[in-house]
């Protein structure tokens, strides 16, 4: 028998039954929808988050001080009793392949402003900071490349912060206090908006050096290593662990690159997204029961069918090739049906909710047509062998 | 040449054993046209479905020209039925969804022919039975003698060189029925084995050779 | 046609055509019990963080250094420095608050700790002996710290017990010392194990007074300060005096976030609610999966039993009658595939119960009353398009049919 005759013949009793079949794909086509949906968003926040990590590049190390991470953050924002210091920061220049090298203090204190205070985040960085991590600046220009141990006393304003104390106002050259000191605004950085919840705009810069005094800090959190494109990560991070053991006697800092972080970030949602699309699949199991019951019936239904076939000299492959192949076109049909529900569903929820990240790649739709087929082979192998299974004499006796 | 040799077919209901062929030993000729009668339960349709390999008797053997037929496995059998057998069945047994054209042309699917070929062989068999204008009705659309002649083309589309008849005329009145006899012997006539269960003895006269059952065993045989 | 009539009259049919009946019974019962697990699941979490939260008791108030003016009480969990401490001296100012029943302050970080040639990083927390009360902590051995002047640096910790286990085997931890950074202290007490609260294992810290941990880490800055009010009642009053007190102690600037437990509760606590909805929701959608099951397969009975039909019309049952009879088939099929379901999630819920004695995963009531309440309905609505085809029936045609 020529295949396209077997699905000929498997399309021609789906057609048969019209109403029965459509409801039968309608069960196959609300799982796949689920399926395409749910994976849909679970990617699109995937992407979404990745897309805010990346967007400082990836090509960047991370140093911290102490061996572990403590309380699931990084142990530079909690005490520790071996600081990484900005002498470390400057060693770390010299390794190959590193383009730039900026050490971090954070914290939180009130700025003072044309006579307004806010209290807002406190960055002490290197000159480098903006080149690593690709900020903008506004207007005038970044802290200079002072002497690190001694800068002056130089503050950058984020976007968000120079709005709320000098509006609409030239900030160049004015003087603000920050924590009590006073420093003097070279400029503003351009918008960057938030990032996972935290305002990015809402923020000043000041010299590391100061921002250690204003803290009343020994060490840095961070010091954040950018590495030319293409070199491999890591050499650059043997150079790290080489030089900062050699001046500290001992591994007493951690190091992550962001390509680690954005793999463990990758996996962690990529599981969640696999956890919400097999939420989904309970439909399509409840799908699948339902083309196993409505096969059952039709060879039920069709015994005497079955028993003039084998008289007619069809053998029990055929038998069983046709009704599974009845069973699949049931799956497969409702799969296609449940892509355009589940697609258009992706649409239009993100056209209804712009801010909800969808994203549909083909190899889930593939992979969910895949699915829909495998449920109809799963589920039409028990009706279909009973169906070969039948006696031909039995079968043609049967009313 | 079919040769049967001592076949018995036993069923076995509950724990009661009917014995419904009773040593049956019969030699058919090749083109020879046989008539099968005899009282209800005397074991002609289980005679038939043995000599259609629908069945398989509890012992004896069955040379199909020459071949030995019972011990063959399923898939072999299904290929000589395919290729050898034609059947034609009291309630006609057409598959209710498809036109007349394609209960014809099933035989031809199952083996794997190409549809342009399939399509000249329909038509030239269509033709001949003159059920040109009918080719697309479906099984419902259509009168009992059309039905049967559309089971009887189905039968014989792949050439077979037996054909199997049981009660072709039961379901039909004496019109339709006489037709289909008269296709049938038409066919007969050129060179097919056949075989017609009949419990109508104006049927059964027609035929070249007259066998007469009772109980599972062969009471008469008469030719001419 | 008397109610119980019908309703053998549906059995009957159900068992006759008991293969399908059995697959349908699957279909309905995999929907519901998707229902009553998952919900179980999120009600679950639910309970185990709101008993966490519980745990530390509901009157508490955190106070931590640092406030942002956009994002608020987030934000501050992660300010990190602020060029004014939160000092001890800030923490003694506020236990003299009447409204106050119990204060403790913490420190955290990390030190390389030793013993011998043993030597791993561990989690440090600086804090006074109010602390064991406050966090609802017990002692499996020894004692906890000393009260006393919390300015006053003694060398003594307490360990958790996964702590003892890697540096001190099985031997007697009690009374031995132990190195952090380049201090020694003596071990006077090894916390009981199950206290695990809400991200911090207990058993992998060691406690040591506030003042030595301001030493070791060479820093006078407080993480938190943990206060316990005297009733629910007075809380918001609490809050807002500890505001004040900590301002005018860092001359007028208010840079310390106050948050309640409650409120952190409660944000939890809705996120989890929220998590329960959605999950069970999207188990729902096998339900109407189901139904649609249901509602085919009505319609093939409905075709198949076209004589049946003609048969009970013939003898006298009218419309109402019929369509009566496939409707009680339908919404027997969903209601007993319901209950069937919610035997399997009772099973589920218990087994996973079982394997996770945390996780006291009993489905909500709501959830259960709407699964149940969900597959009658779609047996109802479901069954109502068969059911009227077969009323629709004319007599003679369906028993010629
Ligand atoms: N599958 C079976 N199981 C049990 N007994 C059977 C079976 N098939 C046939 N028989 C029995 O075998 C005997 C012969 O049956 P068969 O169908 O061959 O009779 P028949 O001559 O064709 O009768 P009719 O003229 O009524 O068609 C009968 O007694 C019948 O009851
Ligand atoms: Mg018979």
């Amino acid at each position: 028998m020529l295949s396209r005759d077997f699905i000929g013949f498997s399309l021609s009793s789906v057609m048969a039954h019209r109403t029965r079949s459509i409801l039968t794909t309608m069960g196959i086509a609300v799982g796949i929808a689920a399926v395409v949906l749910l994976t849909s968003i679970g990617e699109g926040v995937n992407r979404f988050v990745l897309a805010e990590f990346t967007q400082f590049g990836t090509n960047i190390v991370a140093i911290n001080p102490g061996k572990v991470t403590t309380f699931g953050a990084p142990t530079g924002v909690f005490n520790t009793v071996r600081p990484l210091s900005l002498e470390d920061s400057d060693a770390l220049n010299k390794i190959p392949y590193v383009t730039s090298v900026v050490p971090v203090v954070q914290g939180n204190a009130e700025v003072e402003g044309q006579g307004r205070t806010r209290r807002t985040m406190v960055y002490g960085v290197g000159s480098q900071f903006p080149g690593a991590f690709k900020f903008g600046v506004a207007a005038g220009g970044f802290l200079p490349d002072d002497d690190p141990r001694a800068p002056r006393a130089y503050a950058v304003l984020g976007s968000k912060l120079k709005n709320e104390l000098f509006g609409e106002a030239n900030a160049l050259g004015e003087r603000i206090r920050v924590g009590g000191d006073r420093y003097r605004v070279v400029g503003y950085m351009q918008s960057k908006g938030q990032v996972l919840g935290f305002d990015l705009d809402d923020t000043v810069y000041i010299p590391a050096a100061r921002a250690l005094d204003l803290f009343g800090r020994e060490g840095l959190m961070e010091i954040d290593v950018l590495y030319a494109e293409g070199a491999p990560a890591e050499e650059v991070v043997a150079g790290v662990n080489r030089v900062l053991i050699s001046r500290h006697g001992g591994e007493d800092f951690t190091v992550t690159t962001q390509q680690q972080m954005l793999d463990v970030l990758g996996s962690v949602l990529g599981v969640l997204t696999f956890a919400v699309g097999a939420l989904g699949g309970i439909s399509l199991l409840v799908g699948g029961v339902g083309i196993l019951t409505i096969m059952i019936i039709a060879v039920r239904e069709r015994t005497s069918e079955i028993g003039l076939l084998r008289a007619l000299g069809a053998t029990r492959q055929q038998i069983l090739r046709v009704f599974l192949g009845e069973a699949v076109i049931l799956s497969a049909l409702g799969g296609l049906m449940g892509l355009a529900l589940g697609i258009g569903g992706a649409w239009l929820l993100h056209f209804l909710i712009p801010a909800m990240p969808v994203h549909t790649p083909v190899s889930y739709i593939l992979m969910a047509e895949a699915m829909a087929v495998v449920i109809g082979l799963a589920a039409g192998v028990t009706p279909a062998r009973r169906a070969a299974a039948m006696e031909p004499l039995e079968a043609l006796r049967a009313e | 040449m079919i040769t049967l040799e001592g076949i018995n077919r036993i069923f076995q209901v509950g724990d009661q054993q009917v014995h419904a062929l009773d040593d049956i030993n019969l030699t058919i000729q090749p083109g020879e046209y046989l008539s099968l009668m005899g009282p209800s339960g005397s074991g002609k349709s289980t005679l038939l479905n043995i000599l259609g390999l629908l069945d398989k008797p509890t012992s004896g053997r069955y040379l199909l020209e020459g071949r030995e037929i019972t011990s063959l496995s399923d898939d072999e059998q299904a290929t000589v039925r395919g290729e050898k057998i034609g059947f034609v069945f009291q309630f006609f047994h057409l598959v209710p969804r498809m036109s007349a054209f394609e209960n014809v042309e099933l035989p031809l699917v199952l083996a794997g022919m190409a549809p342009s070929v399939r399509r000249e062989r329909v038509n030239v068999i269509l033709e001949q039975l003159g059920l040109m204008d009918r080719a697309h009705h479906r099984p419902d659309q259509l009168s009992g003698g059309q039905r049967q002649r559309i089971a009887i083309a189905r039968a014989t589309i792949m050439k077979p060189s037996l054909l199997l008849a049981d009660e072709p005329t039961g379901n039909l009145d004496s019109r339709s029925g006489t037709d289909v006899v008269e296709v049938l012997e038409k066919l007969n006539a050129g060179g097919i084995t056949l075989v017609v269960v009949t419990h109508d003895g104006q049927v059964g006269k027609r035929a070249g050779r007259r066998l007469r059952m009772v109980d599972g065993a062969i009471v008469k045989d008469e030719r001419g | 046609m008397r109610p119980g009539d019908t309703a053998r009259f549906a059995a009957q049919s159900l068992i006759r055509a008991r293969g399908r009946t059995l697959l349908m019974l699957l279909a309905m019962s995999i929907g519901v019990s998707a229902v009553v697990i998952l919900t179980g699941l999120g009600e679950g979490a639910r309970r185990f963080v709101t008993g966490e939260f519980a745990s530390l008791g509901t009157n508490l108030v955190i106070v931590m250094p640092g406030r942002s003016e956009t994002t608020g009480g987030a934000a501050a969990l992660m300010a990190g420095e602020t060029p004014r401490d939160l000092t001890v001296d800030d923490y003694l100012a506020l236990t003299r608050n009447p409204l106050v029943s119990l204060a403790a302050p913490v420190m955290v970080g990390a030190a390389g700790a030793a013993r011998g040639r043993l030597e791993r990083e561990i989690s440090v927390v600086g804090t006074t002996s109010e602390f064991l009360k406050i966090r609802h902590l017990s002692m499996d051995r020894g004692k906890f710290l000393p009260s006393g002047d919390p300015s006053r640096a003694v060398n003594v910790c307490v360990i958790g017990e996964k702590i003892k286990q890697e540096l001190f085997g099985k031997e007697q931890a009690l009374g031995e010392w132990l190195r952090l950074g380049d201090r020694r202290f003596r071990v006077i007490g090894v916390l009981a194990t199950g206290g695990r609260s809400i991200g911090v294992d207990i058993q992998e810290l060691v406690v040591i007074p506030v003042a030595s941990a301001q030493a070791l880490f060479n820093s006078p800055g407080l993480f938190r300060i943990l206060v316990e009010a005297r009733s629910r009642e007075v809380m918001p009053r609490l809050q807002d005096q500890i505001r004040s007190t900590i301002a005018e102690r860092h001359q007028g600037e208010e840079d310390v976030t106050v948050v309640t437990q409650d409120a952190v509760l409660a944000t939890f606590d809705n996120i989890l609610q929220a998590l329960t909805f959605t999950v069970g929701g999207i188990g729902a959608i096998s339900l109407a999966v189901a139904g649609i099951l249901i509602m085919n397969i009505m319609l093939v009975a409905v075709s198949q039993r076209t004589r049946e039909i003609g048969l009970l019309k013939a003898v006298g049952a009218t419309r109402a009658q019929v369509t009566t009879l496939f409707l009680s088939e339908a919404v027997l099929l969903a209601l007993l595939g319901g209950l069937l379901g919610l035997f399997f999630g009772y099973l589920g819920t218990t087994a996973i119960h079982g394997v996770y004695p945390d996780m006291d995963s009993q489905a909500p009531l709501w959830a259960v009353l709407a699964a149940v309440g969900v597959s009658s309905l779609t047996g109802l609505v479901f069954g109502i398009m068969p059911a009227r085809q077969a009323a629709a029936l004319e007599p003679v045609e369906a028993l010629n049919g």
